[in-house]
């Protein structure tokens, strides 16, 4: 990663249904020094909690022994949270893309909206895996630079 | 039995209306209640459901799956459902899922019952 870089907060939570409401509150509490447009804060916080149900449900099939780390780093123009589980091992499967009118036909599973809202809410999203871990990085500019905010 | 961090009340909107007051979080878990306040909403034949969001503090991918789900019954029983008091940010969600353009959105309770007869 980019020097310029920096840690704002490091945290780990326990693989319990339900946590991804502390994450997306320790986050929010971590850059609130960093002044984000509501409207950012507020997109940052969805994909945060979004990305961390997945690292509990689906990455570390909500043991609770098993801990989702997270950590929060700002560079001078965006925020990075790099959200990891102990799922490394699993091939991830490709998600399908959502589409209302085949889930309002019976086409399609009526859930599965979590990785679509992850990266329609964040201006980049990194996957990484070894073979223990799988890591989510989801970035947002610290502005707006089409639409104005 | 809802979480304890959900509330979920139905009165009547308008002559064709009831009302689902939502105050707190639309997670996964809201789902038997969800589906029960809407079962307790369409009695006597009612034509809308209007999901006012005022309170709503929290509400996940779950939760949007949720509204699917409730969307395709409402469909099946050919009403219509209705939101409002939706924050600029769960609009956004709506836009974004496209639920914008299955469900009827307004700003306020009194502008979608005006709309819904």
């Amino acid at each position: 990663m980019d020097p310029q870089w920096t840690t704002l907060k490091e945290f780990s939570l326990p693989s319990e249904r339900g946590n991804e409401r502390q994450a997306m509150t320790q986050v929010a509490d971590a850059v609130k020094e960093l002044g984000l447009p509501a409207a950012r804060l507020e997109k940052l916080k969805t994909a945060v909690a979004e990305a961390t149900m997945n690292a509990l449900e689906h990455g570390n099939k909500f043991h609770a022994d098993v801990p989702v780390l997270i950590k929060v780093l700002t560079s001078p123009d965006a925020v990075a949270v790099q959200i990891t589980d102990h799922g490394g091992e699993q091939n991830i499967p490709e998600a399908e893309t959502p589409d209302l009118e085949a889930k309002l036909a019976g086409m399609q599973t009526p859930r599965g909206w979590g990785l679509f809202l992850i990266k329609n809410l964040v201006d980049e999203m990194n996957v990484t895996s070894d073979e223990k871990h799988h890591t989510v990085e989801l970035i947002l500019k610290r502005t707006e630079v089409n639409h104005g905010e | 039995m809802p979480p304890a961090s959900l509330k979920l009340s139905v009165r009547l909107g308008n002559a064709a209306t009831n009302i689902v007051d939502i105050q707190g979080e639309v997670t996964a878990a809201a789902e038997s209640a969800l589906m029960d306040a809407y079962t307790q909403a369409s009695a006597n034949g009612i034509r809308n459901i209007l999901l006012n969001f005022t309170k709503l503090e929290y509400m996940n991918s779950s939760g949007i799956g949720l509204l699917v789900t409730l969307l395709i019954r409402v469909n099946r029983q050919k009403q219509k459902l209705w939101a409002c008091g939706l924050s600029e940010h769960y609009r956004q969600i709506f836009e974004l899922t496209r639920l914008n353009e299955a469900i009827g959105i307004f700003v306020t309770e009194a502008d979608a019952l005006a709309k819904a007869t």
